[in-house]
Order: C-alpha cells, then structure tokens, then sequence
C-alpha cells in the first residue's frame, strides 16, 4: 500500500471511467446483436415470409438458369428449412419433454462402434425451464442389444442407479427390449425414461414448494419493517438432505421441526420438538396433507 | 481444571488447552503467513468464539499486580482493544515470526486451545489447497435385498454422524473433531486429531513423548461435498517417517476412523460401507467436479458439453437457431493468449492445419482440460493391457507415450506398492486367452495431467481422433487398467 500522487489518482479514475464506458458499450453491441438474432428469426419463422418464400422457390426452380445474377437466395432458403426444423424440435422439446437424438462417441475405441442414443429431459419449473438433463445410453455387450448408461448429466441427488437397476437390467437373465425370451428381466427403456424424468420433476417441485414456503414466511426478506407486519413465528424453513425429501422448520420460540415427504409430495412423517418435549398438535397439522400446503396449515394453527 | 481423571469413551474438548511451550504450537503456528496469521487471531478474538478462544486478559483485581510489569507482551484490557493491537500489526510490515511470539507468549500464554489448533489447521490447507493428497471413496449401501431401492445418498447430519463416529473410535484414542465449511466449494471439512490416551482432560497432553504426540500425522481430513454419496479423506502424506513405529501406528488410527466413517453413517436396517473409486488428486476443485453432487460427475472429457452451463441457449423456447460448431471455438480462440506458445516453433503450419487440431481437441475435451481452470489432478496411473498391436500401430503408441513422458516428465520411480496391489486386484479374476498381452504401465505426471495432453493435441504431437478416450479423463478415474482401449470396469460411468 504505497501512497499514489494526486497524478496516478487522476489517470486511475480516467482509466477506469473509460474501462466502464467500453464495458456498457460491449454490453450494448452484445444485446443489439442477440436482438437482431430474435427478429430475424421471428421474421424468417413467420407465416408471410414463408409464403413468400416458398413462391421464390418455386420460382427459382423454373429460372433456375438466370436467378443468380440478381440476388442468390439460396442461402436464405436453406436457413429458413434449417429455422423450420429447429422451430420443430423445440416444439417437441418443449412439448414432449422427452427427446432422443443420436451422439457419435469421439473414443476411437468407443463399443458397437461409438453409437450412442441420447435422451434430453426438459423439465420446467416454476414457469421456466431448467438446464436439460441428459442420459446417453450405449451397447457395451457384442451380439447383444441390451442398453446401459454411458454417461448422464443427472446429479447424483435423483436415483439413476436403482431405477436403472430396476428398468434396465444387464445381468444374468436379461432381455433386451425386442427379445421374445419369456420369463427374463426385460429391459423397459420407456419406463425407465418416464421414471426418471418423474423423479427428476418431482426433485425439481419439492425444491420449488420449499423456496415458495420460504417467500409465504417473508424469510427471505430483511426484517423490522417498524414491527408493521405480524410478527415473525417461522425462523427458517430448510431443505434438510439432498434429495429435498427431508424439510426442516424452525420456530422463532426454539422449537425444530423436521417433515418426511414422499415421492408424490405428501408429508408422511412429522416430528417437532421444543423445550417441552414433542408438540403433536402442530405434527398433526403439518402431517395432515401435501407439503405445498404446510404453510397455510401452520397459519392456521399461529393466528 | 479438574483434578480427578477418568478414562473415558467421550471425546476431546474444544476448550482443552495445549501449552504454549509445546513445540508442536510452534510449529503448526509458524507454518501460516504473516498475513494468514493475523487474520486467524481476529478470528480468535471474535465475540463469538469467546468461549474457545479467550485470550489472557488483563482481569480487574491484579490490576495493582506489579508482576506484569516487565512483561514483553502486557496483557490488553479488553477484546476491543487487543483487537486493535492486532488489526494495528496487520497494516505494519514485519515477520510472522513477532506474530506468532506475540501470540503464543503474551495473549494466550495459558495455553492454545484445540480448537485454536484446528483453526491455524484449516487455515493452512485453505492457503496450500495442494498440501493434503484426496482419495475419493463411495458411500454405498450394504445391502442383500436387490428389488428394494435405496436412497442414493445417505444423510449426512454432522452431530449424529460425530457422536456415532466416537463410538466407533477405541477407548485408548482419543480424538479432537473439528468441522468447517470450505470458503468457495461446496464442502464441508471435518478434521479429525487423533490422541492416544484413555484421559480426555489436559492429562491426555502430558505424555512422556512430548515429540510425537502432537505429530501432524495424526490429524486427518475428511471431506463431505454437498449432496454427494462420496466422501474425500487425506491420505497420510509422510508415511515414511523416521521410526517405523510410530509410523504403521499411525497408520492403524486412520485405519480405525476410516471404518468409523461408514458405520457412523448406517443406522438400524440401513448399513453403509465404503468404496475405493479409483480417484485421488490433490486438488479438492478436481475431486468436487468428478465426484460432487453436481452434473459433472458422469459426464467427462468431451461429454462435459452436455453438462455446462449454456446461458439460456439450450433453451426450448429459445428460437435462435445453434450455432455451429466451427465458429464456436473462433470465440474460444480470440480469448486464448496461448498463440506465442504454441507457434513459436512451427511457425510454418498453416493456420487451417492449427485450427482444425483445435477442433479435434475440443471435440474431444470439450471444455475441461484447460490449464487455467484450476481442475487439474496431478498424476494418472494406467496399466494397459491390450493385446501386442500390429507393427504400425505400435510405432505410433510408442510415439505418443515417448512425447507425453518427455513432456510432462514422468517415470518416477518409487511408492509403487500401492498401485500395485489395487491393480494386482483387478486382475485376479483375469482370463488370459486371446494372444500376448504386454504389461505397460503409464504414469502421466504434472501439474494438470489432462490440460497437458490436451495441448500436445493442439501442438500436434498427439493425433487427436486415434487417441483413446481413457486420455481426455472423461472416465474421472487416477488409476485405472485399459483393456481393448478403454478402462476396465468401467463401460459406463453413469452406473
């Protein structure tokens, strides 16, 4: 920590003033840039510029010989088949919810040739969609067809393994999808994407309630507005282990609490305990429904 | 303090006092930087930790006391204002050396505490990310009941976890435990110092072998990432310590907290037990990324695109149509100042011929691997065992290994043993049928194994698509054997 002459300080702030301004203008350019991205796509997508595109094609196709001295268009159709399909693939993304797509393994090594099936999950929550999921699955035994999971982007707080154990099994007596072995554990890709995209919605909704808890309580918010709002009873209101299956709750007066919610959201088991050892009447009320509505349950037992 | 000792099953306080004389104070204190130092003892002065940490203060009724009055180091009267004597160090220049003396022989001349320790512990692996080695072992359910799903992770609730892990640990030991949240990963760091004595007071300090007892060998580190069905425990690093002794004694505590960690986990109907995964680094960053609660976890290398985060672009509702591939790494490229090292020997390849090995490069990494993302683990130990190649093939492997090893350095010599025996293991149940299967075994060594392959790839001594896939580290494992080209055991991560 040298002592900087009044010269440096003056460049300092003049440098900096300047660092800022080109920092907003970049800033701008990229927005500018990501806009015109958006109308250039709502307009290529839209149904009047499709009708006059399609009669441009037409066209070109019986002027084949002179189109390309005026303006060659050919770039133009070519993004607007590519807009068409990516605009179909979002509407089953979006829609469907789950995808599948073909990967090349880049191992040169890689089993059955390094072909690889992706499924996307695309799970929204709260009005919006979340990072997707993905799980590739690949053909490791020679011979036979039976799946197994190369490699996913699921985190490990939703049960891949033991869903995968149960609808893709691989071991002795295992039966791929298309075999007609009667009496062997067959493998169900079907259930098993729709098991794991349920388990994957339902973390992603556990997650949700607790957050919209969290806001019913204001225990997000700073405190002391004048002591105008009622007072403050819940202290916090917690996801308690990784799968968001565990919620705790913490009274203002030193009483814990801790709810166990099932897979469909309904709290299956409640304890709370204070000073005076377990208060069952707030436990009867927590445990008496789903989890999104502890908070109106426990209001009604406050006020 | 008591008088009267008992042995007990209960473990160390955090208030229990190590006294200052004690070498071993010395040492843990004087390993920190000046800067490190001041800082911890703020931390020690904060109100809040009072009760662990209280400094010798000057109390009101010898304030008459002339005893104190050539002290070197007169006590403060108050928090407040040794508070400022320190914060007063903190803008001056000097060693830590006067810090640490101020410390140890004025403010808390009674003696350090535990947790004091612990503190100055943690600290210095906060400031040497690297001193501590990691392995990676997996929480699994011990279980005979296949149909039954299981939780994936087990609960981790550190009270529980603390009480029963004592439990586990003999009546003879006793040990301090002392849990930190790390300051930036999502981890939380339980140190485990381990003393042998059946006492739980100051009785416990007082050993004939003042030396040995507060021997950093006996600290320990396990980390617990967030949401996780791993854990990371530290490696004892100085195995081979001056006695032989003291040392496999040592080696038997650790042992004995590490079958703790998984029994403190089981609770009744739901056992746990604990699985080696092939991983250890000394790069916590690395291990988090592999082996965390996140997306990364199975999906490495080049797969790794599939896990970032894309700012919206993967979107279902975005309409913007991907951009392609190619002018995805021109970005790439602009940021990266790597040019003068890359080019200053071939400064006659064509630009295409360096940007198409760029694209190979990031088709098979995809955004790992970097040298500067911190993610790097230090060393890759791999046994192949693919069956002899044919003539042309096995020139260019040579080629490769010959590069890689020059580069990164590589053969050393020495704690093989180790490998040895875990890739001993795999091979037990090992059929050797098809043809002549050399034994070639790899160490690839440096500091970020992959980021270095990745660049001989740019550099374009390593051919990027021939190169097997156990080389991008998108399996996450240290140690590993490749047979057929890909590591064994290992057909997908995700499972």
């Amino acid at each position: 920590m040298l002592p900087s002459t009044d010269d440096s300080v003056l460049e300092d702030t003049i440098g900096a003033q300047l660092d800022s301004e080109i920092a907003s203008l970049k800033a701008q350019v990229q927005t500018l840039k990501t806009q015109r991205k958006t109308q250039s796509t709502t307009i290529i997508s839209s149904r009047t510029t499709q009708t006059i595109l399609s009669r441009l094609r037409a066209s070109q196709k019986t002027t084949s010989t002179r189109s390309s001295q005026e303006t060659d268009i050919s770039p133009l159709l070519s993004t607007s088949t590519a807009q068409l399909a990516h605009n179909q693939e979002n509407l089953y993304r979006s829609c469907a919810g789950i995808t599948t797509f073909r990967i090349r393994d880049p191992d040169p090594n890689a089993v059955d040739d390094g072909n690889v099936l992706g499924i996307r999950f695309d799970v929204s929550t709260s009005g919006k969609f979340v990072r997707p999921y993905y799980v590739m699955l690949n053909k490791p035994w020679a011979g036979k067809t039976l799946l197994r999971i190369h490699r996913h982007t699921v985190p490990s707080c939703i049960p891949l393994a033991s869903l995968a154990d149960r609808y893709l099994p691989h071991g002795k007596g295992a039966a791929a999808m298309g075999d007609k072995e009667s009496g062997a554990k067959r493998q169900d890709l079907t259930r098993f994407v729709r098991a794991l995209r349920r388990e994957i919605v339902g973390y992603h909704n556990r997650v949700s309630v607790i957050k919209g808890l969290r806001k019913e309580f204001k225990l997000d918010e700073k405190v002391s507005r004048k002591g105008k709002e009622r007072e403050r009873v819940i202290a916090d209101i917690s996801v308690a282990d990784a799968e968001a299956k565990q919620v705790r709750i913490e009274w203002v007066d030193g009483r814990i609490g801790r709810a166990v919610v099932d897979d469909k959201g309904d709290v299956k088991k409640c304890v709370v305990i204070g000073e005076e050892g377990r208060d069952r009447e707030v436990e009867r009320r927590v445990c008496a429904g789903g989890m999104e509505g502890i908070g109106e349950r426990l209001r009604e037992g406050i006020y | 303090m008591t008088t009267l000792s008992i042995p007990t099953t209960s473990a160390l306080p955090s208030t229990q006092l190590v006294p200052s004389t004690h070498p071993a104070v010395h040492r843990t204190l004087l390993r920190l930087s000046r800067q490190s130092m001041i800082s911890l003892v703020l931390d020690w002065l904060d109100e809040r930790n009072q009760e662990n940490t209280a400094p010798y203060l000057l109390s009101s009724d010898d304030e008459d006391n002339d005893e104190n009055d050539d002290d070197l180091y007169p006590p403060a009267s108050s928090l407040a204002a040794l508070r400022e004597i320190y914060t007063d160090l903190q803008g001056r220049k000097g060693g830590k050396r006067d810090v640490v003396d101020r410390a140890i022989e004025g403010d808390w001349r009674d003696g350090i505490s535990l947790y004091q320790l612990a503190m100055a512990d943690m600290q210095y692996l906060y400031d040497h990310p690297s001193s501590q080695k990691w392995n990676a072992l997996k929480i699994t359910r011990l279980t005979n009941d296949q149909e039954k799903t299981s939780p994936s992770i087990p609960r981790f609730h550190p009270a529980t976890f603390l009480r029963n892990l004592q439990q586990e640990v003999l009546p003879d030991v006793k040990a301090h435990y002392n849990l930190d949240r790390h300051a930036t990963l999502p981890l939380l760091i339980l140190r485990v110092f381990i003393v042998e004595s059946p006492y739980n007071t100051s009785l416990a300090l007082q050993s004939v072998n003042q030396n040995s007892i507060l021997d950093s060998n006996k600290t320990f580190y396990v980390a617990f990432p967030d949401s996780s069905p791993h854990v990371f425990v530290s490696a004892t690093f100085n195995a081979q310590s001056s006695s032989r002794g003291p040392s496999s004694n040592n080696k038997s505590l650790r042992r004995l907290i590490l079958e703790g960690i998984p029994k403190a986990f089981s609770k009744p109907r739901e056992r746990y037990t604990l699985q080696s995964t092939s991983l250890s680094a000394k790069n916590l960053e690395a291990l988090v990324e592999k082996r965390g609660g996140g997306r990364t976890s199975a999906a490495g290398g080049g797969w790794s695109v599939y896990a970032e985060e894309k700012h919206g672009k993967d979107n279902p509702l975005n309409t913007q149509l991907p951009t392609p591939e190619a002018s995805i790494l021109d970005d790439v490229e602009s940021n990266t100042k790597e040019e003068e090292k890359g080019l200053k020997r071939k400064r006659e390849e064509a630009h295409d011929v360096v940007k198409r090995r760029r694209l190979v490069a990031q088709g098979r990494f995809g955004n790992t691997a970097k040298a500067d993302d911190g993610k790097g683990i230090e060393r890759l130990d791999i046994r192949v065992e693919d069956l002899f190649p044919e003539a042309d093939a096995a020139e260019e492997e040579d080629l490769n290994l010959d590069d890689s090893a020059r580069d990164r350095n590589s053969k050393r010599k020495g704690r093989r043993s180790s490998i040895s025996i875990e890739l001993d293991k795999a091979e037990e149940d090992d059929v050797q049928a098809d043809g002549w299967r050399p034994d070639v075994r790899i160490t690839l060594h440096g500091s970020h194994v992959f980021a270095g392959i990745r660049d001989l790839i740019e550099a374009g001594i390593v051919e990027g698509e021939k190169m097997p896939g156990w080389m991008t580290g998108e399996e996450g494992v240290s140690l590993g054997v490749v047979r057929d080209g890909r590591i064994r055991g290992f057909k997908g991560t995700g499972v």
